[in-house]
């Protein structure tokens, strides 16, 4: 950075008025018996992005706190970062470069969306079940090397899409069954303590999974062909709008995209709209939603909630497993390959709110894009990536501080 | 007086005699990273040839009489893995010495559990220059310092024409972070800029650093990775225009498992790959030997280096111990300080010891207990799906078997 002062004076900036921001309007709101739930969130945006401008206007109004005013002053906390950044590390490639701006936000919706994908599976079986699955990793993993097996090994000529419809088949039973034989137990007070006991036996699977499949399968790294390649393309003449090649996609001489990562992006789209029209237009879906409301008014209503958490459990496991099916073209694949993405489907779901189908989605997203920008930004290039970790654990601990609940997390 | 003088002394040399005779088999110890994240392609290629160098050594009649029995860890290539390894191999398996060993983070943990329980070990595949700088008795290594090869990657670079600036990509590690710096040195000495980006040692996804190297425009890219990390990073640059047929690329050695490499990587054709040992046409009978049982109970086209470093590193303590005439540390020690071997990598002594130190023989403490000239050689791919065994040697000029073909240019 060649002026670090404006940055840490920013930062200091956002955190005082941010802090008296949290404190000040919270009691404003609570002085004229007004709701209090998002005045401290709204506090802490508006001072942070304005300071005493924004400040003083809204403890004298006390407004009603819309979603226009739970949005808007972030995005001016992110306005306020943005500069401070660029006046204080002009040289640095996100702020020179607008093409490689494009290229990294590109690149971490995609990855973002597959990161959603995995979490969004995690986040149906904790909305249904009440649980976390500490083996949604080695599904992930299972899904990938099934897709392997089946397009490299078993049946060389079959198609992609046949892999990934039985990398889910698989993923769904097994997940189903290991429902049955392990997590009734919870259902009905057989175990003294339900949560100890899922934490326990999923971790078991984990294990278990893992290495059956390195017995199995070896401990050597494996990868699929891409699903689809690429004739080599320009249009114009020069590529200046697009030019393809065999494995990679630039759009506009700016964004450039490799086309197993852009089909595992594109798949996951596509699963994710078939998923919402199985929530919310088929009978099994409306049932998920109603066992997860209201346990016991859907009991009531006709629904088997012993089914739907059979059900959700398996759902949850092939969500996983897809997004390992098509991420499998993408990366090299080994038994291990699962304990990474699972970690960051953990930090997307407290991140999104736990149990939020929606907010594990957009968490993922969140995610994706904030590793990207942060390997992208980070001034010193030596520890740009090795820090990918820690991006979205700051944010998830600012998020936390903020609102314990997370982004679309429910008040308990 | 004088016959309980005999029978008290009879009793204690007894009673102490097991601690210097032979216990039947003798076990050696293994190191190798078997699971993620450590390099799974490395470490089981470091298994089989540990194996084929015990079956050898008990074909030849064992060592003091007893069969030898080989005890292989899996150290996952993390330290506190490693050192927790080292205790149990030596506590609970009762080893002698051990052999083997990939990651250097695993090593530098791991030898100063040995070193204080009076194991001797022989590092086969560890850089790290500290794992001998820190002048420890039981500790021996026949693979390359990580200074030396740095060097060579750096003359290597000097030699292509019109590289000016060249991207380093280490992992975050006790190989990759020193080897970056000492690759820097190395090239700016040689007048080429550069610059370091490093990277966590699982990482699968390199989207964002690649958008990154290509933002820096360099006129080549040198890979401090081991493993699978290596893999993913040449797919993935490949498939991004950044790939080593697009710019002079060096991969790390484990491209040189070619089934494993073209599986995962296929476009990584024309990739320079360091490779430690002789190369092909100065093979010795030993190294032929190894690399026919190597290859036929693997079914892999060649031996790797580290293959052939992990046999090495059980040969050379098998000798040690047949000289020695026992399994004592110390006496391991000192067979092991003058000893001449021949094995699959060429001569190996370890010159610089206890009787001549590293002061006196003009020499780096990195130099101490430490086989001072493996050989050191760049490769490369020149076909798709091209076996390890054909790889072209294209530097140093000494081991040079065809001209280095230079993408982009």
């Amino acid at each position: 950075m060649d002026h670090p002062q404006f940055f840490f004076m920013a930062i200091l900036w956002m955190v005082i008025w941010g802090a008296v921001g949290a404190v000040m309007i919270r009691r404003a709101y609570f002085a004229r018996d007004l709701d209090v739930t998002q005045a401290r969130a709204v506090g802490v945006a508006v001072g942070a992005a304005t300071g005493p401008f924004g400040l003083i206007p809204l403890y004298l109004k006390t407004p009603e706190l819309t979603r226009r005013w739970r949005v808007l002053p972030w995005l001016g906390v992110a306005a306020v970062f943005t500069a401070a950044f660029a006046l204080s590390d002009p040289d640095n490639v996100c702020v020179t470069s607008g093409s490689f701006v494009a290229s990294q936000v590109t690149n971490g919706l995609i990855i973002g969306t597959i990161y959603g994908l995995m979490a969004l599976g995690l986040a149906l079986i904790f909305s249904i079940i009440g649980i976390v699955s500490f083996s949604h990793g080695e599904f992930y993993m299972i899904g990938g090397m099934v897709v392997y097996y089946m397009t490299e090994v078993w049946l060389p000529g079959a198609g992609p899409v046949l892999a990934v419809i039985f990398a889910c088949v698989v993923t769904f039973m097994i997940g189903a069954l290991f429902e049955r034989a392990f997590l009734t137990p919870i259902y009905d007070g057989r175990v003294e303590r339900p949560n100890e006991y899922a934490i326990l036996v999923t971790f078991g699977l984990a294990f278990f999974l893992q290495y059956l499949v390195q017995g199995l399968s070896g401990a050597n790294p494996v990868k699929a062909r891409p699903f689809f390649e690429l004739p080599k393309t320009n249009i114009p003449e020069d590529g200046s709008i697009l030019a393809t090649t065999r494995s990679n996609i630039t759009l506009f001489d700016t964004i450039s995209v490799s086309t197993p990562r852009l089909t595992a992006a594109v798949i996951s789209v596509l699963m994710l709209g078939l998923l919402i029209w199985f929530l919310y237009k088929t009978w099994w879906g409306k049932g998920l939603r109603a066992v997860a409301q209201d346990r016991q008014a859907a009991a009531v209503a006709g629904i088997n909630p012993k089914v739907m958490n059979m059900v959700a459990f398996g759902l949850g496991c092939m969500l996983a497993g897809l997004a390992g099916a098509v991420l499998v073209q993408a990366f090299s694949w080994l038994p291990q390959t699962g304990m990474i993405p699972a970690l960051r489907a953990f930090v997307i779901i407290v991140l999104g709110g736990l149990g939020s189908l929606p907010g594990a989605f957009i968490g993922g997203l969140l995610l994706g894009l904030i590793e990207a920008t942060g390997v992208g930004c980070m001034p010193d290039p030596t520890r740009a990536a090795a820090y990918l970790p820690a991006y979205g654990m700051i944010v998830l601990t600012l998020v936390l501080l903020l609102k314990p609940t997370g982004l679309f997390g429910k008040k308990i | 007086m004088k016959t309980s003088f005999i029978l008290g002394a009879s009793a204690l040399a007894l009673l102490s005699a097991p601690a210097f005779a032979a216990d039947c088999p003798i076990k050696l110890g293994g190191l190798a990273p078997l699971s993620a994240p450590g390099s799974v392609t490395g470490g089981e290629a470091m298994r089989d040839a540990m194996k084929i160098a015990v079956d050898d050594i008990n074909a030849a009649g064992g060592l003091l009489g007893c069969p030898v029995e080989l005890v292989v860890v899996d150290t996952e290539g993390l330290p506190e893995r490693g050192a927790a390894v080292m205790e149990r191999l030596i506590t609970q398996d009762g080893v002698v010495a051990v052999g083997g060993g990939y990651h250097s983070s695993v090593g530098i943990a791991a030898k100063d559990v040995a070193d204080g329980k009076g194991i001797p070990v022989v590092f086969a595949e560890t850089w790290n220059d500290q794992i001998t700088a820190d002048r420890q008795k039981y500790i021996f290594r026949i693979a390359p310092l990580s200074s030396e090869v740095s060097k060579i990657y750096a003359q290597f670079a000097a030699t292509i024409p019109e590289v000016k600036k060249v991207v380093i990509l280490a992992e975050n590690t006790d190989y990759g972070l020193p080897a970056s710096e000492e690759t820097k040195a190395g090239l700016e000495a040689a007048g080429i800029a550069s610059s370091t980006f490093t990277v966590d040692i699982g990482t699968q996804d390199f989207s964002g650093i690649i958008e990154r190297i290509r933002a820096e425009s360099p006129d080549m890219i040198i890979q401090l990775l081991t493993g699978e990390a290596t893999y993913n990073f040449t797919q993935q640059a490949a498939e991004a225009g950044m790939g080593p047929g697009d710019l002079p690329m060096t991969c790390d050695q484990a491209a040189l498992e070619s089934g494993a490499f073209w599986q995962n990587v296929p476009d990584g054709n024309l990739c320079f790959i360091n490779a430690v040992g002789l190369p092909r046409a100065l093979y010795n009978d030993k190294t032929n030997a190894f690399v026919a049982a190597y290859t036929s109970a693997t079914g892999k086209s060649a031996a790797e280096s580290y293959a052939m470093e992990a046999y090495d590193s059980i040969g050379i303590l098998a000798a040690a111990i047949t000289a020695a005439g026992s399994t004592e540390g110390d006496a391991i020690v000192t067979a092991l300080e003058n000893i001449t071997y021949s094995g699959t990598l060429g001569e190996i002594t370890f010159p610089v010891n206890s009787s001549n130190p590293p002061e006196a023989a003009g020499k780096t403490p990195n130099f101490w207990h430490q086989f001072p000239d493996p050989a050191v050689t760049m490769v490369q791919y020149q076909e798709p799906n091209q076996l390890a065994a054909d790889a072209v040697v294209v530097f140093p000029e000494r081991y040079k078997t065809g001209e280095a073909i230079i993408s982009g240019q």
